[in-house]
């Protein structure tokens, strides 16, 4: 997948471009035809269940739109709503908070174990139990550790107690409601980040450390210098992965604290859910799904650089 | 059923009315209703009631009881059969607008205040006065007040009383035998905000920390909490603290209302000092570490913690009742709320209907149907299977024999209606909104990040909706 | 679990680097492998503690499990989640259990699920094959404009587009039935044709000429040769996308609005909402839970060294 993106946004394939060059037994021609049928319920799909609404999304975004009528258009002036908008800031604020603790994390613990699992074992029965909460949804997930997790009745904290320390507000504190819910969502996704990782480690040839070793480096160097640099592709990819569905967290807040307590943890999905559909101002969710798609943009053409940087370093 | 009442304002929570949101996009609001008729004004002729009506009701507790009225309501109407659905309470908003949209929404379906201006308002309801007129159905035959919280600001009546709710004190026997405190003394607690009077006194002595310590004894960690004196019920409540401080709100000198007027009220009172002052001590409560905080009780259902046995007391509505008293290992037992400045109790009084659908195909059956679902009929049966208080009063008095029957004395619910310390759920507009403004606002407040004076700024913008 | 997991990794990773020294000096006990195992090991626990909790939780008795919140065996232990979830218990026997004693059958939804699971993977790698094929091998004007525009889609979120999405099903009269649900799944995803022009992209020429020597058309050429050499990419995307699509969730709670047509993600956040005034009844959400994962881990168990394996693939690719 790096390589495809990679491919995109360079124009030079190697393989693709050289292919049609390469059959010069026929004259060159164009496979229109053939492609149009073998892109056919594709692109009807595309179009109709993603470009189409996306463009619906658009116009909804300029318009004044609740529960009782039809949409009036009413230009940009959503947008100057939103600016102003002191709970849209703090939507912005508890999202990034979330998506850096969530990805700092999730990509720290899959290298340690990724690492870990490659140094120490093979065991094909290990990495099944590490993948193993990828298995279950974010929802079920998510209600399974808000029971765990609960102040007075929670096995954790019921542990933490026991061991006559003080217990935790995991899921309501202010300051541990977005950490918390960033544990839970890095404790399902962490193991199958961890095998991306490990499947980047395999990759890695011998040679490569046992020169280092002739070299005189360290292992602890080793790692810094030559493991996480050849690992920059496979990282690239999990950021890649996880951004763009860390900044849509949605069903692990929606069945635990519902955006509280206070302000906490209305994260932006929430927040749009909460004023489209509770609201009936779809219209003024419209504009704030506007503003994430744009964030989720720009974030996609960083991405693109990043990969691309990625490529060169194992040839 | 009314379990879901406290969540008032939680209503809307979830995607349950991304429906409300869905049937406006349909592109024609509530022209997708398919069924004929029910012009403004016609009055429905239940003489010819035939055929099947589909009912929706959500709480499963009820269902056996209101399976039996289906089997009465069939034996004397031969001709028409009802087919009961239940769905939880999420679900069965977001199937009924769904419904609506859809086509194929119940003939009658058990209404909730929060939905059902919004319900009328899309024209999807059934103005159930001229039916109820042509057959001389008396609507003055329930509890007082009810009756009328189903009419909406156009003056149509869109639902018939079911039942009602009001508050009451449940508490742990064990933990109040063990602090040494006599039950008689509960029925008779009284409050203030100034120094919490009787009722904090009791609060404070049934609270004790890991060391056995009680909350009004010397070196009384409160940091180390074992069981808190009173629950908290999920949150602050947001603006109408049904569960969590309505009871003392209700009761201040001089008196205290949400709204200007109710229903359909157009101006907020949260920054009025007697509300803000009345806030203030119960946060104290909080802070002396004899209510758990917003952040322990987030998310947690107040019945739960009472029954791990981690609360002495919990204000909770009649709804609960069956509830907490069925909780395994936990002798439980009820008081009425506490007395307050104003000299008396005080209660928040609630209630739910049933309504018809404006798309129903089978009107005649429905209203039929409506009208026995009203009657002494069908709520002696309900009454008789205790599990919610029915609204017309002999039925009542059957749902209070019954739980005396189980060994429960009810009456602690009732005599709010009796004694006339009820006041009514606030009904207004933006309901959802002023729900989204308030309860992030209240929370700050009760856990101390925001002085109890922010409020006077919150209920400026929640009144500039109506503007 | 933040507790746990913060202060842990720094650590971990050196003491991975320590370790492989170990590996490579071939000593036989060291004390840094030692460590390196005790981590790996607290990490297994702290993956499978809440399953054994999901577990426990499923065995206890609802009323009276937050009364002894810290045992960490079944609460009075009893099969009665299981038989309520499963429908075979009486309305009676439910709610003196703590259940809600509402109908509930999740075989049905179980049904449902398998249904809705596999017919969207089958027809999203089908249908995301052909295309990806198109994207990869064939010669067409305008090909990588509208890759590229394909490749915008993986940005738009999800709620951008599920109320449109919703108002055409609706439209089309479509709500409540499979082919609602399965639809926006069943054409295409951005991210399996990209995953399959990647790999297509490095099919080996030669094998293509040869066959077009043979006067293979374009058709015999993907159905005889590239579908047959790629199962293992294919595989690997439908078995991460089954799992995707088994653990939906916004999608079928707009459109799968009857019985015949709920999943089980759905039917657990109605199940919890089925006794409000109690609470959620644990016990039986716990089973639910795990009758909902059973399927899942099933194939898991049958396909694990695949599973796992694939997954290092669709990250190496």
């Amino acid at each position: 997948m790096s390589a495809a993106t990679a491919d995109v946004a360079t124009g030079t394939n190697a393989s693709g471009a050289g292919a049609t060059q390469g059959a010069g037994r026929r004259p060159r021609r164009s496979d229109l035809g053939v492609a149009l049928l073998f892109i056919l319920p594709a692109l009807f799909g595309f179009v109709v269940f993603y470009l189409y609404p996306t463009f619906r999304g658009i116009y909804f975004s300029l318009t004044r739109y609740n529960v009782l009528g039809k949409p009036h258009f009413i230009g940009f002036g959503n947008y100057t709503k939103l600016f102003a908008d002191p709970l849209f800031w703090n939507a912005m604020k508890v999202t990034v908070e979330y998506v850096v603790l969530n990805i700092v994390f999730q990509t720290i613990l899959a290298v340690a174990i990724g690492v870990l699992m490659q140094r120490l074992t093979k065991s094909t029965a290990v990495r099944a139990v590490i993948l193993l909460p990828f298995l279950i949804s974010n929802v079920i997930a998510a209600l399974l550790w808000f029971l765990m997790l609960d102040f007075q009745v929670g096995i954790i904290n019921e542990m933490l107690a026991g061991l006559g320390l003080d217990r935790v507000t995991f899921f309501g504190g202010d300051a541990t409601a977005i950490p918390t819910i960033a544990a839970v969502n890095v404790w399902r996704h962490m193991g199958y980040t961890a095998l991306l990782v490990f499947a980047g480690l395999q990759t890695i040839p011998d040679y490569v450390y046992e020169a280092a070793a002739v070299d005189g480096s360290t292992e602890w160097r080793s790692f810094w210098r030559i493991t996480l640099p050849l690992l920059r592709p496979i990282l690239a990819l999990v950021l890649v992965i996880t951004v763009t569905g860390s900044f849509q967290i949605f069903d692990t807040v929606s069945v635990t604290t519902r955006g509280g307590p206070g302000s906490a943890t209305r994260v932006i999905q929430y927040y749009i859910i909460q004023k489209g559909f509770q609201e009936g101002q779809f219209g003024y969710a419209s504009a704030v799904s506007m503003i994430l798609f744009i964030i989720l943009a720009i974030i996609a053409v960083v991405q693109l650089r990043l990969l691309r940087a990625g490529e060169s370093d194992l040839s | 059923m009314a379990g879901m009442r406290k969540k008032l304002g939680a209503v809307v929570i979830g995607l349950a009315t991304m429906s409300l949101t869905l049937t406006a996009c349909g592109g024609g609001g509530s022209d997708s209703s398919g069924g004929g008729g029910g012009s403004d004004g016609d009055a429905i002729d239940t003489s010819t009631a035939t055929g099947e009506v589909n009912y929706w009701l959500w709480d499963s507790n009820q269902l056996p009881a209101y399976q039996k009225c289906a089997d009465a309501f069939h034996t004397a109407n031969p001709n028409v059969t009802v087919k009961i659905s239940q769905f939880a309470w999420d679900d069965y908003w977001n199937k009924l607008t769904n419904g609506f949209v859809a086509g194929d929404a119940p003939d009658v379906f058990t209404d909730h205040l929060s939905k059902f201006g919004e319900f009328a308002n899309q024209d999807q309801l059934v103005d159930l006065d001229p039916t109820l007129a042509k057959d001389g159905i008396n609507v003055n035959q329930y509890q007082p007040g009810l009756a009328d919280l189903w009419k909406s600001q156009d003056g149509k009546r869109y639902g018939l009383p079911k039942d009602f709710d009001t508050i009451g004190l449940f508490y742990n026997k064990k933990y109040v035998d063990d602090a040494g405190i006599k039950e008689s003394d509960l029925a008779n607690l009284a409050w203030n905000p100034q120094d919490g009077g009787t009722y904090e006194k009791v609060i404070a002595h049934l609270t004790m920390d890991t060391s056995g310590r009680r909350g009004d004894e010397p070196g009384f960690d409160k940091s180390k909490v074992k069981v808190y004196g009173l629950g908290l019920d999920g949150n602050s409540g947001g603006p109408n603290g049904q569960t969590q401080w309505s009871m003392y709100t209700g009761s201040t000198s001089p008196a205290w209302t949400a709204t200007d007027k109710n229903p359909w009220g157009t101006h907020y009172n949260f920054d009025q000092p007697q509300f803000q002052t009345t806030i203030t001590w119960f946060k104290s409560l909080i802070d002396k570490g004899y209510m758990p905080s917003v952040a322990a009780v987030t998310g947690q259902t107040e019945s739960t913690i009472f029954g791990a046995g981690k609360y002495a007391m919990v204000t909770n509505g009649s709804w609960s009742t069956n509830a907490l008293f069925d909780t395994k290992g936990i002798e439980t037992g009820l008081a009425p709320t506490p007395i307050g400045p104003s000299g008396k109790r005080s209660s928040m009084y609630n209630g739910l209907a049933d309504s018809i659908w404006i798309g129903s195909k089978n009107k005649p059956a429905a209203a039929k149907w409506v009208e026995y679902l009203a009657s002494p009929d069908c709520q002696n049966i309900v009454g008789d299977a205790a599990i919610v208080f029915p609204a017309i009063p002999s039925a009542t008095d059957k749902a209070i024999a019954a739980w005396k029957a189980k060994g429960i004395d009810v009456t602690p619910f009732t005599n709010q209606v009796t004694d006339k310390t009820t006041f009514l759920f606030p009904i207004t507009d933006h309901a959802s909104e002023i729900y989204n403004l308030m309860l992030p606002a209240l929370d700050n407040v009760l856990s101390g990040k925001a002085d109890v004076s922010s409020l006077t700024e919150v209920n400026n913008q929640i009144n500039q909706l109506f503007q | 679990m933040a507790t746990i997991a913060t202060p842990a990794s720094p650590t971990q990773t050196s003491l991975a680097a320590q370790t492989a020294e170990g590996t490579r000096g071939r000593k036989p006990i060291n004390p840094g492998r030692v460590v390196a195992w005790a981590c790996l090991v607290v990490i297994m626990l702290v993956t499978l503690f809440p399953f054994y909790w999901m577990l426990r939780t499923s065995l206890s008795t609802s009323t009276s499990l937050f009364l002894h919140p810290g045992d960490l065996g079944p609460v009075d232990a009893t099969l009665g989640a299981y038989k309520r979830v499963l429908g075979l218990a009486t309305t009676a026997e439910a709610q003196a259990q703590g259940g809600s004693g509402a109908s509930v059958n999740f075989l049905l939804y179980l049904r449902n699920s398998v249904i809705f699971a596999v017919v969207a993977t089958a027809g999203q790698v089908f249908f995301s094959a052909l295309a990806a094929y198109a994207f990869a091998r064939l010669r067409w004007p305008g090909r990588d404009l509208v890759f590229f525009v394909f490749l915008t889609a993986l940005m738009v979120p999800q709620i951008f587009t599920a109320l449109p999405n919703f108002i055409l099903i609706k439209n089309l009269g479509l709500l409540g039935t499979f082919p609602g649900l399965i639809a926006p799944y069943f054409f295409m995803t951005p991210f399996a044709i990209f995953f399959l022009r990647q790999f297509f992209l490095g099919i080996s020429r030669e094998i293509e000429e040869a066959a077009k020597l043979d006067g293979a058309g374009h058709l015999r050429l993907f159905f005889g040769i590239v579908l047959p050499m790629s199962a293992a990419p294919i595989t690997t995307l439908a078995i991460l996308t089954l799992i995707n699509m088994w653990n939906e969730y916004l999608w079928p709670l707009l459109v799968g609005t009857n019985d015949d047509s709920r999943v089980l993600t759905v039917a657990l956040g109605v199940f919890k909402q089925q006794t409000p005034n109690t609470g959620p009844d644990w016990a039986g959400l716990m089973a639910a839970v795990l009758i909902a994962a059973l399927p899942l881990l099933i194939v898991f168990l049958l396909f694990a060294k695949r599973v796992v394996n694939s997954i290092g693939f669709s990250g190496v690719k």
